[in-house]
């Protein structure tokens, strides 16, 4: 039900000026329904530098119905979740349109970044703080960027290996990884 | 990468024909099949525009979220166009939509030649049909369509015979595909081929009707003379506002026959016709379903048949009494609302039903319960399927909101803060 013909464009017209929009968006499996969109900081913000991941999940409706998407790279910011990613975006919900694609929608994401929409948060502590006190807000989304989506692209996939090849599986360690914010040494104290 | 596979897939079979832009529908980023103009001037392949639409209520432009009720008929021009000039991509397109529609069982409308030459008959009523050339396997409505044009244009307008390059049929017919890759688009296209509903003459600023019949706008506006725009050729009513001008055409025409192009704006300047598209006169149809549509909101008694149109006036969802053919064996069903069946069309379905006038029809109920569950669930869910904006352009609120329609604020309103 998947309209596959249009995902391998999308992902083939992504690819030819990733390098202008900073936007990749590649397949996790083959089978093309579950996606990673990474996303650079928008310039100018306090998430400025980070490169964040977004887990990309594709509905049997798709492109009549949007992309689910949800930040896999924890980020400090009113309408998404800091704890499950989860994103509050009218283009991903009831203004979604079949014109739109998946680099459409992660651009959206990226203007989001630059402009927080208080007042419809996903994250309500989040906003409260955006509200009441604005520089703790920057600098905690400065803290979070530097410590989740600086260098741990990278990272991760180094601290997986790693821990692979110590002899867990690998399902397991992204998500024991993902669950103690990246952190090895933690990572490793669960798993063991 | 894995991308370089996709692009050898993808583009291997049409490599040598390369589809401008204007012509990739912005649903499924393929060249477009058997396209649809919707009345923003927006162009989308048949299934892109019928998958895009909304069961419930009304449906909104991919593009430009222009909201429409009405699901529009093929362009059968733009069709015959893609056809002629991207013929090996178009092909592709065909197999591939039909393998669709083996699997799924519902079929877009097939334009073989009898459909084609019934409806030049029926459009040029006047003028006697080409039956002489039937080609299925290129445009014999175009070619119709393009001996007529000769014939009314040799007499009636003081037409440049030069300005068609290619003699229509001998061209399309008999070219093999390798020979056609050599002859440039420009010899591939004739004005024939691109020529208005009413004038004859190039388009100029095309608008298509909900029935898909092309128009320059300066013809429509000019010719409209009761409420209701009607269609010329079909007549079948066009719903709601003026339609807009299709510009991906207007610019494709003015890109590709720049010397036509520029003689017909000219001609048109001359004339000094102005066009006031505030003062046309909008369809009656247009007040209707305004109505229609806020009684669906707010009137727990209104009948909405969920996800089923008409199949003469496009009406989607059908509002109002469904009258259902009793004797169409195809998956799709053969329907129509209530003001259609009072006048019984004799058009082909939209999904190539096989239907006849013999057939019987029966009035079909709305399912009560299933209504009742709906709105309690778009109450609930809130999201998905209630656009607050498109509400607020019906202006329910504005006319006394009834207790679903406060439901709906407040429940928007809460999970908003949640």
């Amino acid at each position: 039900m998947i309209d596959f013909a249009r995902v391998q464009k999308e992902l083939v017209e992504c690819s030819k000026d990733s390098e202008g929009s900073g936007i990749k968006v590649s397949p996790k499996s083959d089978d093309l329904v579950q996606l990673f969109g990474t996303i650079p900081g928008p310039v100018g913000t306090p998430y400025e530098g980070g490169i964040f991941q977004i887990d990309i999940t594709l509905p049997e409706g798709y492109p009549f119905e949007p992309p689910k998407m949800q930040f896999k790279t924890k980020v400090w910011h009113p309408n998404i979740s800091s704890q499950s990613g989860a994103i509050c975006l009218d283009i991903l919900k009831d203004q979604w349109s079949p014109a739109l694609t998946l680099k459409t929608a992660l651009l959206s994401v990226q203007a989001l970044l630059s402009a927080p929409q208080p007042d419809d948060p996903q994250d309500a502590v989040v906003a409260q703080q955006y509200l009441k006190d604005y520089q703790t807000f920057v600098s905690t989304a400065r803290y979070w960027t530097e410590s989740f989506a600086k260098a741990s692209t990278r990272g991760i996939e180094d601290k997986v290996q790693k821990l692979v090849e110590m002899g867990f599986p690998e399902a397991q360690v992204r998500n024991i990884l993902e669950a103690v914010g990246g952190d090895e040494n933690l990572a490793l104290e669960r798993l063991l | 990468m894995e991308n370089n596979a996709f692009r050898d897939r993808n583009f291997a079979d049409d490599e040598h024909e390369e589809i401008p832009e204007s012509f990739v529908c912005c649903v499924c980023l393929d060249l477009l099949y058997k396209p649809i103009v919707l009345s923003c001037g927006h162009i989308c392949c048949f299934w892109c525009v019928y998958n895009s639409m909304n069961c419930l209520r009304e449906s909104q432009c991919p593009v430009c979220r222009h909201q429409y009720y009405h699901f529009p008929t093929v362009c059968q021009l733009l069709h015959f166009l893609l056809l002629k000039i991207y013929t090996v991509a178009y092909k592709r397109r065909e197999d591939q939509t039909l393998e669709e529609e083996k699997k799924s069982g519902f079929y877009s409308p097939q334009f073989d030649p009898d459909t084609c030459e019934s409806q030049a008959k029926f459009g040029h009523s006047g003028i006697p049909s080409s039956s002489s050339v039937t080609n299925l396997t290129s445009n014999s409505c175009n070619v119709g369509t393009s001996e007529c044009t000769e014939q009314s244009g040799s007499t009636t307008h003081e037409r440049d015979e030069g300005i068609v390059y290619s003699n229509g049929e001998a061209d399309i017919a008999g070219t093999p595909a390798q020979t056609q890759e050599e002859i440039s688009l420009q010899q591939k296209l004739s004005v024939a081929d691109v020529t208005c509903t009413m004038c004859k003459q190039m388009l100029f600023r095309p608008v298509v009707l909900n029935c898909g019949h092309v128009y320059c706008q300066t013809c429509v506006v000019n010719n409209t003379d009761d409420d209701t725009l009607r269609c010329r050729v079909c007549q079948s009513p066009h719903p709601r506002r003026f339609p807009k001008v299709c510009l991906e055409l207007d610019h494709f025409l003015e890109e590709q026959l720049p010397e036509e192009y520029r003689q017909r704006r000219d001609a048109i300047e001359l004339k000094q016709i102005k066009v006031k598209l505030e003062t046309t006169p909008s369809c009656s149809l247009d007040k209707g379903n305004k109505g229609e549509n806020k009684d669906w909101w707010s009137d727990p008694d209104s009948k909405v048949h969920i996800g089923v149109g008409c199949d003469f006036c496009g009406m989607f969802p059908i509002i109002g009494d469904r009258y259902r053919c009793a004797d169409c064996t195809e998956k799709m069903g053969f329907d129509l609302c209530g003001d259609c069946y009072a006048t019984r069309s004799k058009l082909p379905g939209r999904f190539n039903q096989q239907h006849t006038s013999e057939h019987k029809f029966k009035l079909e109920q709305s399912n009560i319960m299933h209504n009742i569950m709906l709105r309690l669930a778009t109450a609930q869910l809130g999201d998905t399927s209630i656009d607050l904006e498109s509400v607020g352009n019906l202006e329910i609120a504005s006319d006394g909101p009834t207790l679903f329609d406060d439901a709906v604020d407040n429940h928007s309103d809460s999970e908003a803060t949640n």
